[in-house]
């Protein structure tokens, strides 16, 4: 695996003339990210016919252009409706809705935008310049270091439930207790299933994102006349270039943090199993914790839409590492890419770097490519899409509704999972009213079993002893780091009391 | 005299339509088949190894009988959702097929006891391939030999790399384990390359699969037995010994066979479309192209080896019988 400057230049020079590849392929991918139940998955597999037939480094731009696209377009309907394309996405609604109701949409849009774009391109570019180290992260990574990964993505939900601990650790267990429902990690069998043979596989994220986040905004939505308040409506009203122009200031104020964000979304992402969901939650946690300002997350705060979105996109090339150096996918969409690889009777692994570097660098390269030419592709569109929220209501929420129930029909094509979509519509909706956090519910569903999973694993390796949840270095030294991540608010608190008391009894006397 | 009104008009092509659908649907039973895509079902991951045999094959049964191949993944409960989803909820027409591993798979179906009964509900009828279960280290670990192994195993409890419980490969070192009062400590990864990972990274002593997928992985692999009484492959695992000629075991042959299975009711119902599909899948044995693009995976060739129906039920019949001698071992559960 050596550095090839010549060769890298080439194949970029190559990438921009697959330009009209990129950006149609770019399109679709915001699209389908976009619309919750629609995936870079699930539709790379629909368009394999297409791809299989394809010279192997087009086909292989055309899945990332998708790929890249997907994980972008996921935070609009995060940002604009409060709806998450996906599970990547589930972060950005914390401060990106809040942003929206603010009149503050298309500034929210741009900083998606040029987070994810940014998050996306820098750890691109540094796989490409570190990528027999980066491949190593996977195999250093294993069972019980995920363990304390996945409890970082996990303490969010106290993050959460800080405003209101109780109700927040309420909704945190009740996600937990649903995602343990499906097949047991050790011997396959079903559990907690009432002989639904629809939840064999787990409760599916897609119905529950819907319900929990679509139909429950579009029933509070049914309250309201508009989306946006009284001021931010008029502020939509008057959408201009030079609120383009502020989200990208903003954005590029805060370019360290799309930097380190970025850098967790590929490490997360090299992990086989990890993904844009867990690297979404990790990253605003984090964020949060070293912001100087952590009491505005939550509220509308610009570092919480940076945060999930340059992380979802930091993944991309994370999960590619695995695939390209030792031959495993690192996910589902990667899983699909090999088929197209191994159609045309490439072997992935080491030997691919002396054997067929166009190819091995090539797919980086073409990544980077696509990140640079996604942002010029976008960026002018936040200007239109931020309209979304002038649409009356009585249009939006049944074109809403109508649109997630078939989304979430579509992923499994089960009728079953638009009855869950329902009921989870309104358990949604339930705990809007009542103050519970619906993002408490869903990272339970979401952290919940790969939790369960790996630390069922953990405790299998082993035979039950649970001091090997402490019997390695970097797991040790995560627990470290989590601990810190725990205390450091907490102390933070009280140093901010003790200053405010001293000010006070200083004031007095 | 009678008015034409919109109700009436409407009425009129509802009954038409009723009186004329039964008369369609014969039309549609009786028209060449098959008379739209062929519609698979894979109880594993997309991305796998049945996924990619599916797709090789499909490239050229799909010029023989006419009608390209879609494909929908189901892999929860060890396979058992796809199953299920197969035998009740797909057309019983001869247009839907699945694409199984016959070895985990039935081990499965007599472990979990699902909703379909085989051979009543379904039958496979065409054998892709034999792929002998192995056991295997990673390029630096110290075990050289598989007797290193076991005399470890002899003093603590093993860890084992495994895609899922009930499978052949985790029978096989149940058995050895069984066999030389050795230790071993299943840990199942759901999927073969989750379990090629954690031996890649030494999370686990030890690893069993079916051969294709370790022998993918070249120099990084070091297969050190093979659960069969002789080494087909044994130029390409670097000449691992058959665990039985080790040891002088008696532990059967456990291999994994990938093979298309269609419902029942078609074979007795549709014989004229079973037997196209019946007559056509062996002859994509015969298609050099088939051949060239299967070695192109970097599974090895030798283990194309095609099965007919009566092959396959007596294959499976034997997987039922030995899942419920390991019963206890593979559930966890005494007695």
């Amino acid at each position: 695996m050596e550095w090839n400057w010549d060769l890298i230049l080439q194949l970029t020079w190559q990438q921009f003339g697959y330009w009209w590849v990129i950006i149609p392929a770019t399109i679709l991918g915001i699209v389908v990210g976009a619309l919750p139940g629609f995936n870079a998955q699930n539709t790379l597999i629909i368009l394999l016919p297409l791809t299989l037939t394809m010279d192997v480094s087009l086909a292989l731009t055309f899945m990332i252009a998708v790929y890249c696209a997907s994980h972008l377009g996921g935070g609009i309907p995060s940002i604009l409706l409060n709806i998450p394309g996906n599970g990547g996405a589930a972060a950005t609604c914390i401060d990106g809705y809040p942003m929206t109701k603010k009149g503050l949409g298309q500034q929210a849009l741009v900083l998606s935008f040029v987070a994810s774009v940014f998050g996306g391109l820098i750890a691109t570019l540094l796989t490409i310049a570190a990528l027999p180290i980066l491949a190593q992260i996977g195999l250093y990574m294993r069972s019980v270091e995920m363990v304390v990964v996945i409890l970082f993505g996990l303490t969010l939900i106290a993050v959460i439930a800080a405003r209101d601990m109780l109700k927040g650790l309420i909704a945190g267990a009740f996600g937990l207790l649903i995602g343990i429902i499906g097949t047991d990690h050790v011997y396959s069998t079903p559990r907690a299933t009432f002989g639904f043979l629809e939840l064999y596989d787990g409760v599916p994220l897609v119905p529950v994102l819907i319900g929990l986040f679509a139909i429950s905004e579009a029933l509070i939505m049914i309250e309201e006349e508009m989306i946006v308040s009284e001021s931010g409506r008029q502020h939509s009203h008057t959408v201009r270039w030079e609120d383009t122009l502020d989200g990208l200031k903003m954005s590029l104020e805060r370019w360290w943090q799309i930097t380190w964000t970025g850098l967790i979304g590929l490490v997360i992402g090299i992990i086989p199993g990890a993904g844009a969901s867990i690297a979404s939650f990790v990253a605003y946690q984090q964020s949060r914790l070293f912001s100087k300002t952590p009491h505005l997350y939550g509220t509308g705060h610009p570092e919480g839409v940076i945060a999930p979105e340059s992380a979802n996109n930091g993944v991309t090339s994370g999960t590619l590492v695995p695939m390209m150096a030792i031959g495993v996918p690192g996910g589902s969409t990667a899983a699909v890419m090999m088929i197209v690889v191994q159609y045309h009777g490439i072997v992935l692994g080491p030997r691919l770097f002396t054997e067929r570097p166009d190819l091995a660098y090539g797919v980086f390269v073409s990544m980077a490519v696509c990140y640079i030419l996604m942002i010029l592709t976008i960026l002018p569109l936040a200007r239109y899409m931020s309209r979304v929220v002038l649409i009356p209501i009585k249009y939006l929420v049944p074109l809403i509704t109508m649109l997630t129930i078939v989304a979430a029909f579509a992923e499994r094509e089960y009728v079953f999972d638009m009855g869950l979509a329902l009921a989870f519509g309104l358990i949604g909706y339930v705990a809007h009213k009542t103050q519970f956090h619906v993002t408490s519910i869903l990272i339970g569903v979401i952290l919940g079993p790969l939790f369960e999973q790996y630390l069922l694993r953990s405790l299998r390796l082993s035979q039950g002893d649970p001091m090997v949840l402490f019997s390695s270095t970097i797991g040790n030294v995560l627990w470290a780091m989590l601990v810190v991540s725990l205390l450091l608010p907490l102390w933070r608190e009280w140093q901010l009391s003790k200053t405010e008391a001293d000010a006070k009894f200083g004031g007095e006397a | 005299m009678t008015h034409l009104t919109r109700r009436s008009i409407l009425q009129g092509t509802v009954a038409t339509l009723a009186l004329a659908a039964p008369a369609i649907r014969r039309a549609e039973a009786q028209a060449a088949f098959p008379s739209r895509n062929m519609k698979v079902v894979i109880p594993t991951n997309q991305g796998g190894g049945a996924d990619r045999l599916a797709r090789t094959f499909d490239d050229h049964w799909t010029k023989m009988i006419g009608k390209p191949f879609e494909y929908d993944f189901y892999p929860g409960a060890a396979g058992q959702v796809g199953y299920e989803l197969f035998v009740n909820r797909r057309d019983r027409d001869g247009h839907n097929l699945l694409f199984g591993n016959m070895g985990p798979e039935m081990i499965m179906y007599t472990l979990q006891n699902p909703k379909y009964k085989f051979p009543d509900d379904f039958q496979y009828f065409c054998r892709l391939d034999v792929d002998d279960s192995v056991l295997f280290v990673r390029a630096q670990s110290p075990f050289k030999r598989i007797e290193d192994v076991v005399a470890e195993a002899k003093k603590r409890s093993v860890n084992v790399a495994t895609s899922r419980i009930p499978h052949p490969a985790s029978i096989g070192v149940l058995a050895l384990g069984s066999a030389t009062q050795s230790k071993f400590n299943l840990v199942p990864y759901a999927g073969g390359n989750p379990t090629m990972v954690a031996v890649l990274n030494g999370e686990v002593d030890v690893g069993v699969l079916p051969g294709a997928n370790p022998i993918a992985m070249g120099d990084r692999i070091r297969i050190l037995t093979v659960f069969n009484n002789k080494n087909a492959l044994a130029a390409k695992m670097g000449n691992a010994p058959p665990v039985n000629q080790v040891f002088g075991t008696k532990i059967p042959d456990l291999y994994s066979s990938r093979a298309w299975a269609i419902h029942t009711e078609v074979i007795n119902k549709y014989p004229d479309r079973f037997k196209l599909l019946n007559e056509t899948a062996p002859k994509v044995f015969d298609v050099p192209a088939y051949r060239a693009e299967y070695e192109k995976t970097g599974a090895p060739i030798e283990s194309v080896q095609y099965g007919d129906r009566d092959t396959c039920t007596k294959y499976a019949m034997a997987m039922i019988e030995l899942a419920n001698e390991y019963r206890s071992l593979l559930t966890g559960k005494k007695g």
